[in-house]
């Protein structure tokens, strides 16, 4: 789609009836000092005397991704107007085409690009997938510091396991030695180990669900969009206490057996 | 005799340091990767602008170059008065726009920019010349590729559509006498440099000569924000931009991604900090009673800290390699990731590799480092002697 630049100025005579409506965004609204009834001026050109248009209603931003690093202003006129205002003539950038049923979307976009000539039809779906290219990219570029976070953690967890496991040293030589089997004393480290990786998954649920309200309220406020930048869903939390349960229990398993394979007299530091 | 001991001591525990050095690498590398996302696509992004010498562009008023079709009309008038200036040593216009080109697949669409070849500053060549007829073109790869031509084939191109008439308008055939890569375009961007003036009248606008977008190099010495200032002033209906200025605003654009860069940096540092004095404390906790007979046989106690400290930086000193070659080959693997964001230049390095990126990664970690271990090597360098070694001897 193209984008064309519109000078807009606020003038402050009286309003005319004759005048046109259009609407603004609001953040525009609110960096203009604009309210609803004020005459503005509108050219295409920088500089011109421009046409007298009425701001009939301030608009609300969607919450469109696509829209958060330009940070520009929206402005809505009828689209004669528009044409009129930048010499387009009747040309037009684009149409939106609604169909009879869901079923008539591909023999629609065959007829009318079997007749058309220096324009296309494209499927709504396959143009959200094409403008959401960026995003997709920053999803991939997201997953791809997740893996690494994840490995540091899986490393980081192993080692605190085996220094928590590494304490109990004359602990576990005690118990051998009293005769309770490798086994068993697997089994009760493991099981600490799951109550803590347990008790970790809830606090880092907890805390990731407040680190992603900070993220939004900063986000959005930077921004002044209403797109939510950081969602907590059940998949993500799912998959992070699943990865935290299993690496959990792991390293406490890897750390305990490691602990009873090793003589309960060695265990003493004897 | 300092070193010897911090050595022993880590090789007693050696599953331990292992991992804690390879813990502290992954930190490492991630700290490196966003040292280098940080500053990384700022440099890249001046190194670009500045490539080709020039150093303030000029848009249409409210708008960045090329971020809207919107252009400045009768933009030739403005060159000339550039051109007069004692200041400014050449001027390049560029008008932007579109050729349509039929091919056996279809009509190809390309982007074109209208220049002055002797002065223009968008392209580099890589084949053949430079324009000097005005239907003569220079295009990329990407587009010889799309329509199946080479250097000096013509091609019937138009600058739009007429779709009562179903023909293109402003038809023209050009040749092809030059192989261009772009700097400014994406890598698969498909473009074409023709003479300004061919592409006005293509377009339709040989009167009102519209120029999207001018670049000024200035003569030497020259204070360019003093100029900026000074150009911005004249003419009323422009924006002049400086690097400083375009930088700025790419910045703004750009500030997910140092934040990001910021925010994933501070935790590689503390996930480093807060392993190196897990491991440090209990190290030390293990060691109370051998920390208590060194300090009964005399030893002092700062060397006792000397020895703590030591082994905290010879675990982040061991790490560091391994990080710094780990970053390396995950930084090159996120860059590939992130360059395929559409629009973005092909020469735009998101993770750009400086020696001062390296440095900076290492001195926070060494610092790091010598700091997880000050605290508790102090605390058991103090704890009360005789009381520590009954302690330990009985208990």
């Amino acid at each position: 789609m193209n984008v064309v630049t519109i000078s807009l100025a606020l003038l402050l005579a009286t309003s005319q009836d004759s005048a046109r409506r259009i609407a603004i965004d609001e953040r525009l609204a609110a960096d203009a000092g604009l309210r609803v009834g004020d005459r503005v001026s509108l050219s295409a050109t920088p500089g011109d005397s421009g046409r007298i248009a009425i701001i009939g209603a301030i608009l609300r931003r969607s919450a469109d991704p696509a829209e958060i690093a330009r940070g520009e202003y929206r402005v809505r006129l009828h689209l004669t107007e528009l044409q009129s205002l930048l010499g387009y003539g009747d040309r037009v950038d684009r149409f939106a085409v609604g169909t009879t049923s869901a079923q008539a979307i591909g023999d629609a976009a065959t007829r009318i690009n079997s007749a058309a000539f220096g324009f296309h039809a494209h499927r709504s779906r396959d143009i959200a997938v094409q403008t959401s290219a960026t995003f997709a990219v920053v999803s991939r570029f997201h997953r791809a510091i997740g893996v690494i976070t994840i490995v540091a953690s899986a490393i980081f967890l192993l080692c605190i396991m085996l220094l928590k496991v590494d304490e109990r040293r004359r602990d576990v030589a005690a118990l051998r030695l009293m005769g309770i089997s490798g086994r068993t004393i697997v089994k009760g480290v493991v099981l600490e180990a799951t109550a803590i990786a347990v008790f970790g998954s809830i606090v880092g649920v907890a805390f990731g669900a407040l680190t992603s309200w900070i993220v939004n309220a900063y986000y959005q406020s930077v921004y002044r969009s209403p797109v939510r930048f950081s969602i907590v869903t059940g998949d993500v939390v799912l998959l992070a206490v699943s990865l935290s349960l299993v690496l959990g229990i792991a390293a406490g398993w890897l750390a305990a057996r490691r602990l009873v394979r090793t003589p309960p007299l060695m265990l003493f530091g004897r | 005799m300092l070193l010897t001991l911090a050595a022993a001591s880590l090789l007693r525990h050696r599953a331990r340091t292992i991992l804690a050095v390879l813990g502290v690498a992954v930190s490492a590398a991630m700290l490196l990767d966003m040292v280098m996302l940080s500053s990384g696509m700022r440099e890249s992004f001046r190194s670009l602008l500045l490539s080709q010498g020039f150093q303030l562009r000029i848009s249409p008023k409210g708008t960045m170059p090329f971020d809207t079709d919107a252009t400045i009309r009768d933009g030739d008038s403005i060159v000339t008065i550039l051109q007069g200036m004692n200041e400014v040593k050449s001027v390049s216009p560029v008008l932007g726009g579109q050729l349509h080109i039929p091919s056996a697949s279809g009509t190809i669409a390309s982007s074109a920019l209208g220049i002055i070849p002797s002065v223009e500053g968008d392209y580099e060549l890589v084949g053949g010349r430079q324009p000097s007829a005005p239907d003569e073109i220079v295009a990329n790869d990407a587009l010889l590729r799309a329509i199946g031509r080479s250097l000096n084939d013509t091609v019937h191109a138009g600058a739009g559509y007429d779709s009562q008439l179903r023909s293109l308008t402003g038809e023209r055939v050009l040749r092809i006498v030059g192989r261009a890569r772009f700097v400014y375009m994406a890598s698969e961007q498909k473009g074409v440099a023709l003479p300004i003036a061919t592409l006005r009248a293509m377009q339709g606008h040989a009167v009102d000569k519209p120029v999207s977008l001018m670049m000024v190099r200035l003569a030497p010495d020259q204070d360019i924000e003093v100029m900026r200032a000074r150009l911005e002033r004249q003419f009323r209906k422009v924006n002049v931009i400086s690097t400083a200025e375009a930088l700025k605003q790419v910045d703004e654009r750009l500030s997910y991604f140092r934040q990001l860069a910021a925010i994933l940096g501070a935790v590689s540092l503390v996930v480093g900090f807060l392993l190196v004095t897990t491991l440090v404390t209990v190290s030390v906790n293990e060691r109370i009673g051998e920390i208590a007979v060194m300090r009964a046989i005399g030893v002092r106690r700062w060397r006792v800290v000397a020895q703590i400290v030591t082994e905290a930086s010879a675990m982040m000193l061991a790490a560091s390699p391994l990080g710094l070659m780990l970053g390396l080959v995950t930084a090159r693997y996120l860059n590939s990731i992130l360059a395929r964001f559409p629009g973005v230049p092909e020469r735009i390095d998101f993770f750009l590799f400086q020696p001062r990126s390296a440095w900076t990664a290492l001195g926070l970690l060494a610092v790091s480092g010598v700091l997880a271990a000050v605290y508790p090597s102090w605390r058991s360098a103090s704890l009360p002697i005789a009381t520590t070694l009954r302690q330990e001897a009985v208990g």
